[in-house]
């Protein structure tokens, strides 16, 4: 690894071309049973190749830098991007440099964009740890390590409670942590929930949003669901924590003006302009319906004031539906609003027909 | 269909038992290979740990670190470096003789092996190990690599010797260090 010393200190000098940089060629000659759902190379991660930096090559060099940004943004609080012109790079591509709050979020984006699709070209993705300062490395490892010493204890405690049960049964097992001959199984489903949310992360960013009921139970149940297939047979943790990335979508894009998160305008700029991605997921379709909603609801808004009589006949109160989501309830009571609103004024027959439909549901 | 979770473990378990099989048993260094890069990487994650252990993964990445084949030492010490965190793991490595292998390889040429030996020292250090991990060789070497070239192992060796030793240690090494070279530079007499 010969370069120039250069005592510089912070992560914007000129980059080096490591090694761990490379693409590694996929491996072909694995047995069936432990072939992985991907193809991957042979390749061991430690916390010293992980970093919350990442580099991405092979962006078109089109303008789309704020669009990438986008959608890494949709992994976590992306901190400080910048494009790395002094890096080889193919013909007619950009690489990136970016920074995420979490590490956890650097996996995630990596775990997912690595390898796809964007706007014509294929990203490649890639862990920079060189850009890290002293005290990233030092703050990193200290986030591993209490994240291994919480799973730990968790262990420890659930054998506790296990034997406390067990006590008057003929099994002879000790109560050392460090017998290595209990062969009883230790992963009780509340273990299992823990061991989920703290495998994504010391990251609280997923359990302590204040997602709506139905959202917040649905990712925990799909979570349980996906403890067993989601790590591939190849030992990699980055398969663990795609469940994550639906539910943060989500949550994302049915609360924009949520500020829950500490989010910087860079994260709301990207739910604001979530409709020009090309990843559009299911909600934001019902954000757009809402918005038109809203702006359709506009006209009438302003003309029926308080101060205007009351013409034509009442229709009667549209029955209670309960959508059983919560983004389909606001937008059911939000057309339910714009209905009293329209009703108020007959001669807008335009909106009128323009929600006679909805009043079907 | 949700599965029984113990079913899942069970499977886990026997997985990972395989892999550890098939590792004993073949002869080819390619499958070798994959499959310590398998076990290093199931070691990342802490619901592995308690199998691991069973099955004496530790002792297995422990004798990787005297092989020839220096891939194999770098995964090994990967492996090492993923499970050292965990105090069941640390001690199951301590008491196989870690310090003293893990040691040896700080001269190792390849990056990552070096990487992975300086974290694991780390996660070995304990109050009763300190006097070991951190023995003047080993602060020397952490004092040349805190000025090398490559970053990574500068910051590396640096949360080391900010973190490991007392500053007194430190200072005790760099003056060594210091003597040594001054030695170097004296001519030797001639006869």
């Amino acid at each position: 690894m010969a370069a120039p010393v250069n005592s510089s200190s912070g992560c914007w000098k000129v980059p080096e071309v490591y090694k761990h940089h490379e693409q590694q060629k996929v491996c072909i000659s694995r047995p069936k049973y432990r072939e992985g759902r991907k193809a991957k190379a042979v390749k061991v991660y430690t916390i010293n190749l992980e970093s919350q930096y990442l580099m991405v090559q092979g962006v078109p060099a089109i303008g789309v830098m704020m669009e990438l940004i986008q959608l890494c943004a949709l992994y976590g609080t992306v901190e400080e991007y910048r494009p790395l012109d002094e890096y080889p790079a193919e013909e007619f591509t950009e690489v990136y440099l970016v920074k995420f709050q979490k590490l956890t979020s650097a996996r995630a984006a990596k775990r997912n964009m690595d390898e796809k699709s964007f706007y014509g070209g294929v990203l490649h993705v890639c862990y920079v740890p060189e850009y890290e300062t002293v005290e990233d490395t030092r703050l990193k490892l200290q986030d591993r390590r209490s994240y291994v010493m919480r799973a730990a204890w968790n262990r420890a405690k659930e054998k506790k409670e296990k034997e406390a049960t067990n006590e008057g049964s003929s099994s002879s097992e000790t109560t050392s942590t460090s017998d290595t001959s209990v062969t009883r199984r230790e992963q009780t489903s509340e273990n299992l929930t823990a061991g989920e949310t703290s495998n994504d992360s010391h990251d609280p960013d997923f359990p302590l949003l204040p997602l709506p009921p139905q959202q917040h139970y649905f990712f925990r149940h799909e979570n349980l669901h996906g403890t067993g297939p989601t790590e591939d047979k190849m030992g990699t943790l980055h398969n663990a924590v795609t469940n994550l990335k639906r539910p943060q979508v989500e949550g994302l894009s049915t609360d924009p003006s949520s500020s829950n998160r500490g989010q910087g305008t860079k994260r709301r700029m990207s739910s604001n302009q979530a409709s020009e991605f090309r990843f559009l997921p299911r909600t934001t379709h019902l954000e757009s319906r809402k918005r038109k909603m809203e702006e359709a609801a506009e006209p009438s808004a302003t003309v029926s004031g308080e101060d205007g009589p009351l013409i034509g006949p009442k229709l009667p109160e549209p029955p209670k539906v309960d959508m059983e989501d919560d983004s389909l309830n606001t937008t059911v009571s939000l057309i339910r609003n714009t209905m009293k609103q329209v009703e108020s004024v007959p001669d807008l027959k335009a909106v009128e027909k323009k929600i006679k439909p909805r009043r079907r549901i | 269909m949700r599965r029984n979770e113990s079913t899942d473990v069970s499977e886990r378990f026997e997985y990972l038992q395989t892999l550890v099989t098939e590792f004993q048993d073949t002869d080819s260094e390619e499958a070798k290979l994959q499959v310590l890069a398998n076990l290093a990487n199931f070691a990342y994650d802490p619901k592995n740990t308690e199998h691991l252990l069973q099955l004496q993964v530790p002792d297995l990445f422990l004798d990787m670190l005297t092989e020839e084949n220096e891939e194999l030492v770098e995964f090994g010490m990967g492996g090492l470096c993923n499970l050292s965190m965990d105090p069941d793991c640390r001690d199951a490595i301590l008491q196989g003789g870690g310090i003293s292998l893990v040691t040896t390889r700080l001269s190792s040429r390849r990056e990552e092996t070096v990487l992975s030996a300086i974290t694991t020292l780390m996660n070995l250090t304990t109050a009763a190990t300190r006097p070991q991990t951190t023995e003047p060789g080993v602060l020397q070497c952490m004092l040349r690599f805190s000025l090398a070239d490559s970053p990574r192992l500068r910051s590396l060796a640096s949360v080391f010797l900010q973190d490991c030793c007392s500053r007194e240690q430190v200072r005790q090494a760099e003056q060594q260090m210091q003597g040594l070279q001054a030695a170097v530079g004296i001519p030797l007499p001639e006869d």
